[in-house]
């Protein structure tokens, strides 16, 4: 390619971020005209993730400011949490989620269901996810029917120490939710009455749902095919 | 046609043998056979009816066909034979843990409890094997025999489901006997002996001679009578004890091929043969409804199987139209409804003959 | 005199078992005709459908939504694709809603005479299942002339679905309507109103709304209890806050307020309110439009988790997504009505006689493909 054009890709670029699209529509030469086109979207994704980056770097400030949260509910709850119990969340306010520690999570769990204002009478959903990087996490999407407001609570645990406690009394659906969680995750639930696998018989080996899981060889002089082997 | 006639009769065409031992056991037999072919042509006939029944229930058609192939023959007639043979051709299984004697005992009790029953029906004013000066007591009596059967085939089974089943129908069973035979008692009182003949010939001269018009309790009692049948033979409303969706098939779960069709053999026969007990007992038997019009002998036989078919449609049609029952419902109408409405009835019926008889 | 206690038995209802729609087992212990513990043991039908998920494009996850609840694909497709909508940020044609909502109702009204069918002959009563089966098939029928299946549909694709109607087929469900209509009136005379249904359902099973609330019960059981809760209506999505229905309430009609018999007749009153939608859906739709306009060339969202429900014949249908921007999900967790509704049955059920089990299994209207997933 030669220099000229590149120049030429540059300027058109500019002009591009600037908005005027029609000057690279107008473009002749197709191929040119899709490399400016791909040269426009990388340029605007690099300045998008800067963006991101900036407002990571400020986030931690404002937090320590301790800025009043947003009328959006994993804002407004997350803070009358940390409100309710000190040093219960582990990450800063936002929009999708509220991130807490495990230790105060029954607690937790069942003030906000008993708390009048909050009344979070439905765990619509409950799930666990592998992270990667050692690490596992529960999720719970509470709904209040009352109030009509739904938070969701995310809860991050290293695989090693993989203990959560159990809110199984507090919604009766956690006791399946928590089981079957527990069946494909191993993410032990602490205080679970009824403390077995959900889907998979009993003497299954490791936890489906994991990234890195390996089928077992055979179960009970059954050789299992492996993935992948026979189909696509 | 009893046996004694037969018996005189066989002796009049071989003079040599007249009297004989021999000649009484053949004059036995040949009914016996006879009997045999009832049950099974009956069996054959209301397997047909019932699918065709609940087909034009459910509206659809049925078993069909077009003329003579490897199907069910023309308007499915032939749906039956083909039954019939793929339950003969169908592996015989008997449960490693069964009691196998009395599992294979069992099917031939209840088939046997609705076989000898039929020897006491009168079909005509001539076809009957036998007429017992106590007919109606002994059809009372040997009907109740397959419940015995019902409780072997869900003991020896082994199986939990067929335990229910048998308990549940031996509850059933005998408890329903009670007003069905409480309903019987108003019959006997009315015409004064348990002989089939003699009640049928109590109910001569046009329908409003038939025992269920001759006062409004027998009239209750027919009602009382039939119900009470229905849930004898095992028949939906009051099919708990075999109750598809619950015991999976009750008593008769682990049966299959030939033994599993006895159970379904001697159901038939004892509709039939409840449903003919209900005709003569209440509706006149072979009398015609109109007295003096198609009144004659052959006639006979048409007016006593007309009215058992019907009977025997309104059971199809019950079982096609409800739903189960639960088992203590079961039992309480019987014991709370139909046990003092039966008492009420033979008290009624006592002062109504003291009074208008 | 005392009340006399037998041994208890252990007795296992299922795997294989008419009852137990689908392979199921239900561990009870049993005193005579008497139940006093019951325990349901699932995982027969596990077919890692999650783990499936992790390996495959959004589009490809659509054909195994249809085969977890077999009985209501096409509201597993709209459930699934209003989700990844919701992650993408797509908009889709009037037309295409319109289609949809179409499909969904006419998949309830299939689905809920199912259950009303087979409710019936879990109770014993034969002829009201082939009744509601007839009707069935003529809904399929208009299925199999959209999209050519009848059972799995793979029918709704992200941003559009897979056929625009074919020729006829307002017609033909106008038709379907008219004649449909009467025939809940026949249901209702045969089976809903029967005296010995009524004795078997009425006062049994009997859920109070705390319960089912918080066993996470929905849809249809929910509302047999008394509680007024639709996501069409109470948290709408697609187009369903254009048509006017009632959210059908149990009211203890028969009975106590929660029975067998309520969630039965909650359920017929829905397959009304159905016809309801459809008839003005059928009426509003627009004619002409592409329905494979908005169909987005690669499906890719952008990195985030979403949560979103809609309201199956079963219940709330949840489908919790998360997405790494790459055109393969992170994690899909389909959180399905029936899973939480079989919950419940340890509680409902304790106490009661065989029998009963067995019509309060029936109907809480599970599907078993949904719950082992």
């Amino acid at each position: 390619m030669s220099s000229e054009q590149e120049k030429l890709i540059a300027e058109l670029i500019e002009k591009g971020l600037a908005g005027d699209m029609d000057s690279i529509n107008a473009i002749e030469d197709r191929v040119l005209r899709s490399k400016v086109k791909s040269g426009l979207a990388k340029a605007k994704r690099a300045a998008k993730n800067a963006a991101v980056a900036a407002a990571k770097e400020s986030s931690p400030e404002e937090s320590s400011a301790e800025i009043m949260p947003s009328d959006h509910p994993n804002q407004k709850f997350a803070f009358m949490i940390e409100e309710k119990f000190p040093d219960s969340l582990a990450d800063t306010l936002n929009d999708t989620h509220i991130q807490i520690k495990p230790d105060q999570w029954f607690e937790i769990a069942s003030w906000l269901k008993s708390e009048p204002s909050l009344y979070f009478d439905s765990l619509q959903c409950h799930t666990g996810i592998d992270l990667g990087e050692n690490m596992l996490e529960a999720r719970y999407n509470l709904h209040s029917m009352k109030h009509d407001h739904k938070i969701e609570i995310r809860i991050a645990v290293s695989r090693d120490n993989a203990h959560i406690p159990s809110i199984e009394q507090i919604w009766r659906i956690g006791d399946w939710f928590e089981r079957e969680t527990y069946d494909m995750f191993g993410i032990f639930f602490d205080g679970h009455r009824d403390h077995r696998r959900m889907l998979l018989p009993e003497d299954w080996e490791g936890y489906p749902l994991r990234k890195d899981y390996e089928v077992q060889e055979t179960y009970h002089g059954i050789i299992i095919p492996k993935v992948k082997e026979g189909w696509e | 046609m009893s046996v004694d006639t037969l018996f005189d009769f066989l002796g009049s065409i071989i003079p040599a043998m007249e009297g004989s031992g021999l000649l009484l056991v053949i004059a036995i037999l040949i009914p016996c056979l006879l009997l045999f072919l009832v049950v099974a042509v009956n069996a054959i006939v209301m397997v047909y009816a019932e699918r065709k029944v609940a087909a034009f229930m459910q509206d659809r058609v049925g078993p069909m066909g077009q003329g003579v192939g490897l199907h069910a023959g023309k308007w499915g007639l032939l749906q039956t034979v083909a039954d019939a043979l793929k339950l003969l051709t169908k592996e015989d299984i008997i449960p490693k843990n069964a009691d196998k004697l009395l599992f294979i005992l069992a099917p031939f009790m209840i088939f046997i409890g609705a076989f000898v029953t039929i020897v006491a029906v009168p079909f005509g004013e001539n076809v009957i094997v036998a007429d017992f000066n106590i007919g109606i007591f002994y059809i009372l009596a040997m009907g109740s025999l397959g419940v015995i059967g019902i409780i072997l085939a869900g003991w020896s089974s082994n199986n939990k489901w067929s335990l229910y089943g048998g308990m549940r129908s031996a509850a059933q069973i005998i408890s329903y006997e009670i007003p069905a035979g409480l309903s019987i008692i108003i019959i006997i009182m009315l015409t004064g002996t348990l002989s089939m003949q003699g009640i049928i010939q109590y109910q001569a001269g046009g329908m409003f001679n038939w025992i269920i018009f001759a006062n409004p309790f027998s009239f209750i009692a027919f009602f009382i009578y039939f119900i009470s049948v229905v849930a004898e033979t095992n028949r939906t409303p009051f099919d708990i004890p075999e109750a598809e969706s619950e015991l999976v098939g009750g008593f008769h779960t682990e049966y299959s091929g030939m033994r599993w069709s006895f159970f379904f053999l001697s159901e038939y026969a004892n509709m039939l043969v409840v449903c003919a007990v209900a005709a003569a007992g209440f509706l006149g038997g072979w009398h015609s409804p109109i007295p003096g019009y198609f009144d004659s002998n052959g006639w006979g036989i048409f007016w006593m199987m007309s009215k058992i078919v019907f009977l025997i449609f309104v059971m199809m049609w019950f079982r096609w139209t409800f739903p189960r029952l639960r088992v203590d419902q079961l039992m309480n109408i019987c014991w709370k409804v139909f046990l003092p409405i039966s008492l009420i009835n033979i008290f009624g019926v006592g002062i109504w003959t003291l009074v208008f008889g | 005199m005392g009340v006399v206690h037998g041994e208890e038995m252990v007795l296992n209802i299922g795997p294989q078992h008419p009852s137990t729609h689908g392979v199921l087992r239900l561990k009870v212990k049993t005193d005579g005709e008497i139940i006093s513990e019951i325990t349901p043991v699932i995982g027969y039908l596990h077919r890692c459908f999650e783990k499936h998920c992790e390996n495959m494009t959004y589009d490809q996850v659509i054909p195994f939504t249809d085969r977890c609840d077999y009985l209501a694909a096409m509201a597993n497709n709209f459930g699934y694709v209003v989700a990844v909508e919701e992650l993408m940020e797509l908009k889709v044609p009037e037309k295409v809603e319109y289609i949809r909502v179409i499909m969904a109702e006419l998949q309830r009204i299939a689905s809920h005479l199912l259950a009303l069918g087979v409710y019936g002959l879990d109770i014993g009563a034969f002829t009201p299942f082939l009744f509601m089966l007839r009707d069935r098939e003529r809904i399929l029928d208009m299925f199999e002339m959209t999209c050519g299946a009848r059972l799995l549909y793979n029918y709704m694709w992200v941003g559009g679905v897979s056929h625009d109607l074919p020729k006829g087929f307002v017609e033909t469900a106008f038709q379907f309507l008219d004649y449909f209509e009467p025939q809940i009136e026949e249901y209702n005379k045969l089976l809903t109103y029967n005296k010995i249904f009524i004795e078997r359902t009425a006062d049994i099973g009997v859920l109070p709304q705390d319960v089912a609330i918080s066993y996470g019960v929905s849809g249809p059981n929910l509302r047999a209890s008394g509680v007024k809760w639709d996501l069409r209506r109470n948290d709408t999505y697609s187009i369903y806050e254009k048509f006017d229905f009632d959210v059908c309430i149990g009211d203890g009609g028969q009975g106590t307020l929660g029975d067998c018999w309520d969630r039965y007749y909650v359920r017929m009153l829905e397959v009304k309110e159905s016809v309801k939608i459809l008839r003005q859906a059928l009426a509003q739709m627009p004619k002409d439009g592409d329905v494979h306009q908005a169909l987005p060339k690669k499906i890719r969202p952008p990195k985030g988790s979403i949560y979103s429900r809609t309201e199956t014949p079963r219940g709330d249908l949840g489908f919790y997504i998360e997405s790494d921007g790459s055109p393969i999900p992170t994690r899909v967790k389909m959180r399905s009505p029936a899973f939480t509704a079989l919950s419940v049955l340890g509680e409902l059920a304790g106490g009661w006689m065989m029998s009963d089990v067995i019509s309060i299994l029936g109907s809480l209207d599970i599907v078993l493909g949904e719950i082992d997933r």
